[in-house]
């Protein structure tokens, strides 16, 4: 013990204080990014903040078990994402999830991605013209999962790895968690781009 | 005529869009889409408005501040699971 000098944490001679410190200053970093990612989850803010602080109590608890210099952004939302599942998802009303097989919603965008190009452009300039409360609407009616896996890519940019990982599911799982995610939400902003004239719909020519 | 003759090479670039896109091809298959993609003009409007998409999601879901409140609850705790076990 006289000789370590150790450079990463050694978790056997930590003393609480010394671990208390490092998870101010290595966790609580990422306290505004879980707040924002546990509001897409539960879907309002005082949920959020129980969410958010039991995650933080559930991490500073297992902090000794984490590795230093592995991926601690990860790990917070693993542990976000496992407490989000088992307390708060079990007591809040889920939206159907929407139907349609994957495949067939894929193919669909597929075939929908050949139409004429002019249409291409009316969709860039609907997304334009789109306001951020039809986005953040859009996103709360997506199926919990499919909304998880957008916000992780999307927002985080986290990769599918480490989607899976914060997730518990294998890779296939998240790409197809993804690929309905954001097939569902491209046409929620569709109806909506029409409903509110932002594109032409079918009956205009 | 309209329709363009590649189509079934743009279904296999389309399949791997939101791969490209989430930066998730190696550098061989992102190199394919993307001289397909200079050389096709509807999967281009597809990748446009594929992008515009990610950076609006991006933008409207970007993280909030947590309130200054429960940064002082979660400290609180820390410090408080300290102090009790220490003490």
């Amino acid at each position: 013990m006289l000789m370590t000098l150790p450079t990463l944490p050694d978790e056997t001679t930590e003393t609480d204080a010394e671990r208390a410190l490092r998870f101010e200053n290595d966790a609580l970093p990422y306290l505004d990014q879980l707040y924002g990612a546990a509001l897409r989850m539960t879907r309002n803010p005082a949920d959020a903040e129980d969410l958010v602080q039991e995650t933080f109590a559930k991490a500073f608890a297992a902090f000794h078990q984490f590795t230093p210099g592995t991926n601690l952004k990860a790990w917070l939302y693993r542990i976000l994402t496992n407490t989000f599942i088992n307390t708060y998802r079990k007591k809040q009303r889920q939206p159907a999830e929407s139907g349609g097989d994957s495949i067939e919603d894929w193919q669909l965008a597929r075939a929908e991605a050949h139409t004429s190009t002019g249409l291409r452009s009316a969709e860039m300039e609907a997304l334009d013209r789109m306001p951020d409360s039809a986005v953040t609407e859009a996103m709360q009616e997506l199926a919990p999962d499919f909304r998880l896996a957008v916000y992780l890519a999307d927002v985080e940019g986290f990769s599918y790895k480490e989607i899976a990982e914060i997730m518990g599911t294998p890779i296939g799982t998240v790409m197809s968690r993804l690929n309905r995610g954001r097939n569902q939400l491209r046409r929620l902003l569709a109806d909506y781009a029409v409903e509110h004239g932002l594109i032409p719909g079918e009956d205009d020519e | 005529m309209s329709e363009p003759a590649t189509s079934a090479a743009c279904e296999h670039i389309l399949e791997q869009l939101y791969q490209f896109h989430d930066h998730e091809l190696t550098e061989a298959e992102a190199t394919e889409i993307r001289e397909h993609l200079m050389a096709c003009e509807p999967c281009l409007d597809r990748y446009d408005v594929e992008q515009a998409l990610r950076l609006l999601i991006r933008r409207c879901c970007a993280a909030q501040a947590a309130p200054e409140t429960l940064r002082m609850r979660i400290r609180t705790t820390v410090t408080r699971t300290v102090i009790v076990t220490e003490g």
